[in-house]
C-alpha cells in the first residue's frame, strides 16, 4: 500500500510514495523542480501544496518508492458506455509495422465502445487561442495552460503570472464536452451510464482528471497510463488483423504531441509564438517573463516534459523515435472535416471559461512581511554557517532550503554533517 | 578603479524622478538614512552576460519569500534587471547594494565608469550607445533607463565623463499613493 502521505484531502497527487522503499538517497531531492522533497530520518518527506506531479522524481528514484499511479483498465467496466479519448502521444508508440489503425482499433478490443483522439480539435483550439489573443490585448505573453504540470507550477512558483495563463479549458475537456453530449443525444443514455477515459502520457494529467484547476464542467471518470494498455495492445497484433471495422483517424492533427508545433500553429496573421520545453527551460523562462522580458511575444507554449508529450513519463519509446512516427503520419494523413463551428460557438458563449486560477504559493516565511522579515535575517545568518556547497546530505535540496526549513522548525543546524565534520576536525586540531 | 572619490567633490549632474505623492517619503529616507532589515551585495562584471542577472534574480526571490505582492515583485524583477544590464553592458563593472526594508527596497548601483556623458539624452526612450556585444545579446534598445523610471517610485541617477555612474531607485510594496496622508 503507498503511504499516501502526499494525498490530502485538499490535493490529489498521480506521483506516489511508498515509505518502505525509500533508501534515503535524496536523489529525488536534488531533481525537484519546486522543492517539496526532504528526507528526514532516512525518509522521503513531500509537500503535498508544492508537488505538481511533474514525475521528476519518479525518473531517479532507484528503489521505485515513488512511482505513477493512474487508473486500472478494469475501472473502464463500471460504465454501461465508455470512450476512450487518446493522448496524441499514443500513436507515436507503435512502429509502422503494428500500424496506428490497430493501435486505434485495439482501444475497442480492450472494452471501449468509441474512441476519440485529442487530434481532432487541434486546428479548432489553436483558432480558439487566436481570438483569444486578439481579445487580450493587454496580457502579454499569454501562457499555454493545456500542460497541468505547468499549470500548477505557475500557481505554486510564479503567482504574478496566474492572470497570464490561457484561461480557457483544454482541447481533452472540450473533447469530452462534444462526445458526452453526443453520445446521450445518439444513444439515448444517462450522463452516469458514460464512462470518459483519458489515455495520457504523463502523471500531471492523470492528476487533472482527479482535481482539475479553475471549474472545469465535464469531468473525465478517470485517465489511463499509455504504458498500462501498451503490452495489451501489442499481443492483440493477431486479432487485430482480423477485424476489419473502419477506422477514421484525424492524424494530422497529433503536431501537438510535439513541443513546438502548437506554438508553430498559432503563429499567424502577425501574432509572435515561442515554445518552450522540460520544466528547468520552462522556470528559467518563466523567471524572464517575470521581469517582463518576454512582452514582445504573444502567446508562449510550455511544456513539462522535455520534446512535449511524447516525452512523457508513462509512454514506451523513446520521444526521437515516437516524434519521427507523428511526424510520419502528420505528413500521409487525410484531412478530414469536422463541426468546427461548434466549438468555437461555444467557446464564444463562455462554455471554456475557466475561473481565474488560485496561487498555491508556498513561498512567503510568513503571512506578516514583518515577521517573514525576522525570520529571513535568520535564513541568512544560517546560510552564512553553512558550507554552502548543496550537497544535499541534510535531506534539503540546497544549504538556503535547509536554512529556511531550520528557521521554519522543520530541521536542525546539527543536520548538517559536513558543517559537524569541520567543527570536529577543528577541535581536534586544537 | 578608486579614483572616484576625489572625481565626487565636484558638483556632477544628478537626476531625479519622483512618483507624484513619493518626495515627503522619499526625503526623509535621505535624510534620516534608516537601517535596513537585509541588505545584499553583490558585484557585477563587465561583458559577463552569463553571470549577469543574478543579483536581481536573487533579490527577486527574497522578495518572494517575504510574501512582497506579485505585481510589485514584477516591477522590482524590471528595474533591478536593467539597472544590472546597464552595468554590465556599459561600464567597466560595478556593485549593487540591495536594501531590504519593512515597506520598501532600495536598489543602490555603482560602478566603475566611464560614466553618461548627458544623463538627459540617456533617459530619452531609443537613445543607445551600446557596443555590438551588447547589440548581439539583444540589448541597445534604449528603453532600460526610462522602463527603470516607469516601474520605481523614486529614481536617482548621477554621472559624469570619465567617473562613475550611481544608479538608485526606490520601490514601495504598498501600490498606493501616498499623496492622500
Ligand atoms: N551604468 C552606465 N554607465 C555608462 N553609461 C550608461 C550606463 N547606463 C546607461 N548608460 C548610457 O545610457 C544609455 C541608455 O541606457 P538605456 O538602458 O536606456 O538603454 P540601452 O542600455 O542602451 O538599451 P536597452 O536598455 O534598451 O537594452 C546607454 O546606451 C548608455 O549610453
Ligand atoms: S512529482 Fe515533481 S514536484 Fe512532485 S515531488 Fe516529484 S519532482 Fe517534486
Ligand atoms: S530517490 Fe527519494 S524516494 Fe527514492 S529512495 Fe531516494 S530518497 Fe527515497
Ligand atoms: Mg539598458
Amino acid at each position: 500500500m503507498p503511504q499516501n502521505d502526499i494525498h490530502t484531502k485538499e490535493y490529489f497527487h498521480s506521483v506516489v510514495f511508498y515509505r518502505e522503499d525509500c533508501i534515503g538517497c535524496t536523489k529525488c531531492v536534488r531533481v525537484c523542480p519546486t522543492e517539496a522533497i526532504r528526507v528526514r530520518m532516512g525518509k522521503a518527506i513531500i509537500d503535498p501544496h508544492r508537488c505538481i506531479d511533474c514525475s521528476k522524481c519518479v525518473s531517479v528514484c532507484p528503489t521505485e518508492a515513488l512511482r505513477v499511479e493512474a487508473d486500472k483498465l478494469e475501472s473502464i467496466y463500471s460504465f454501461k458506455y465508455r470512450l476512450a479519448v487518446i493522448s496524441a502521444s499514443y500513436e507515436g508508440q507503435f512502429a509502422e509495422d503494428f500500424g496506428f489503425k490497430n493501435a486505434l482499433k485495439a482501444l475497442y478490443h480492450l472494452g471501449f465502445d468509441e474512441v476519440a483522439e485529442q487530434a481532432m480539435i487541434t486546428n479548432i483550439t489553436a483558432e480558439i487561442i487566436r481570438d483569444y489573443i486578439k481579445i487580450h490585448p493587454n496580457i502579454r505573453p499569454i501562457l499555454s495552460s493545456n500542460c497541468p504540470a505547468i499549470v500548477r507550477l505557475v500557481q505554486v512558483r510564479f503567482p504574478s503570472l496566474l492572470p497570464n495563463l490561457l484561461h480557457i479549458e483544454s482541447p481533452m475537456s472540450m473533447l469530452a464536452k462534444y462526445y458526452r453530449d453526443k453520445i446521450i443525444r445518439e444513444k439515448g443514455l444517462k450522463e452516469e451510464d458514460i464512462g470518459i477515459f483519458l489515455i495520457v502520457p504523463s502523471a500531471s494529467q492523470v492528476t487533472a482528471v482527479h482535481q482539475p484547476e479553475g471549474n472545469y464542467k465535464h469531468l473525465h471518470n478517470g485517465a489511463i497510463a499509455i504504458n498500462e494498455i501498451y503490452s495489451k495492445v501489442l499481443a492483440m497484433q493477431k486479432e487485430l488483423e482480423e477485424d476489419t471495422r473502419p477506422i477514421v483517424s484525424y492524424a494530422n492533427g497529433l503536431s501537438w504531441a510535439l513541443s513546438g508545433m502548437e506554438a508553430e500553429e498559432i503563429a499567424t496573421e502577425g501574432i509572435e509564438t515561442l515554445a518552450i520545453s522540460g520544466i528547468h527551460n520552462v522556470i528559467e523562462v518563466l523567471s524572464n517573463i517575470e521581469g517582463h522580458r518576454l512582452d514582445q511575444y504573444h502567446y508562449i507554449e510550455l511544456r513539462n516534459c522535455e520534446q512535449g508529450c511524447v516525452g512523457g513519463g508513462l509512454n514506451i519509446e523513446n520521444p526521437f523515435v515516437a516524434a519521427s512516427r507523428i511526424r510520419k503520419l502528420i505528413n500521409n494523413s487525410e484531412k478530414i472535416k469536422i463541426d468546427n463551428d461548434y466549438f468555437f460557438r461555444l467557446y464564444k458563449e463562455g462554455y471554456f471559461d475557466v475561473t481565474q486560477l488560485e496561487p498555491r504559493s508556498m513561498m512567503e516565511l510568513d503571512k506578516d512581511i514583518k515577521t517573514a522579515i525576522t525570520k529571513m535575517k535568520r535564513v541568512k545568518e544560517i546560510t552564512d554557517m553553512l558550507p554552502g556547497i548543496d550537497c544535499a546530505v541534510c535531506g534539503s535540496p540546497t544549504c538556503k532550503a535547509l536554512a529556511e526549513d531550520i528557521v521554519l522548525e522543520k530541521a536542525e543546524l546539527s543536520d548538517c554533517l559536513i558543517r559537524l565534520r569541520k567543527l570536529r576536525t577543528k577541535k581536534n586540531e586544537e | 578603479m578608486k579614483g572616484s572619490e576625489a572625481v565626487k567633490s565636484k558638483s556632477i549632474p544628478e537626476y531625479w524622478a519622483i512618483k507624484p505623492g513619493f518626495e515627503e517619503e522619499i526625503k526623509k529616507i535621505i535624510n534620516e538614512r534608516p537601517e535596513p532589515e537585509i541588505s545584499l551585495d553583490y558585484e557585477i562584471a563587465e561583458n559577463d552576460y552569463v553571470k549577469t542577472g543574478k543579483a536581481s534574480s536573487d533579490v527577486k526571490f527574497f522578495l518572494k519569500k517575504l510574501g512582497v505582492n506579485p505585481e510589485v515583485l514584477r516591477r522590482v524583477a524590471v528595474a533591478s534587471y536593467e539597472a544590472e544590464i546597464n552595468v554590465t553592458a556599459h561600464s567597466k563593472g560595478g556593485k549593487v547594494t540591495a536594501n531590504i526594508y519593512s515597506d520598501y527596497i532600495i536598489m543602490m548601483f555603482e560602478d566603475y565608469g566611464p560614466g553618461i556623458a548627458d544623463i538627459e539624452q540617456a533617459m530619452q526612450p531609443g537613445f543607445s550607445t551600446a557596443n555590438e556585444l551588447a547589440r548581439e545579446m539583444g540589448f541597445g534598445a534604449g528603453l532600460g533607463l526610462p522602463n527603470i523610471k516607469k516601474n520605481c517610485d523614486g529614481m536617482y541617477l548621477s554621472s559624469e565623463p570619465g567617473g562613475s555612474t550611481t544608479l538608485i531607485f526606490f520601490i514601495y510594496y504598498e501600490e498606493k499613493s501616498y499623496a492622500a496622508k
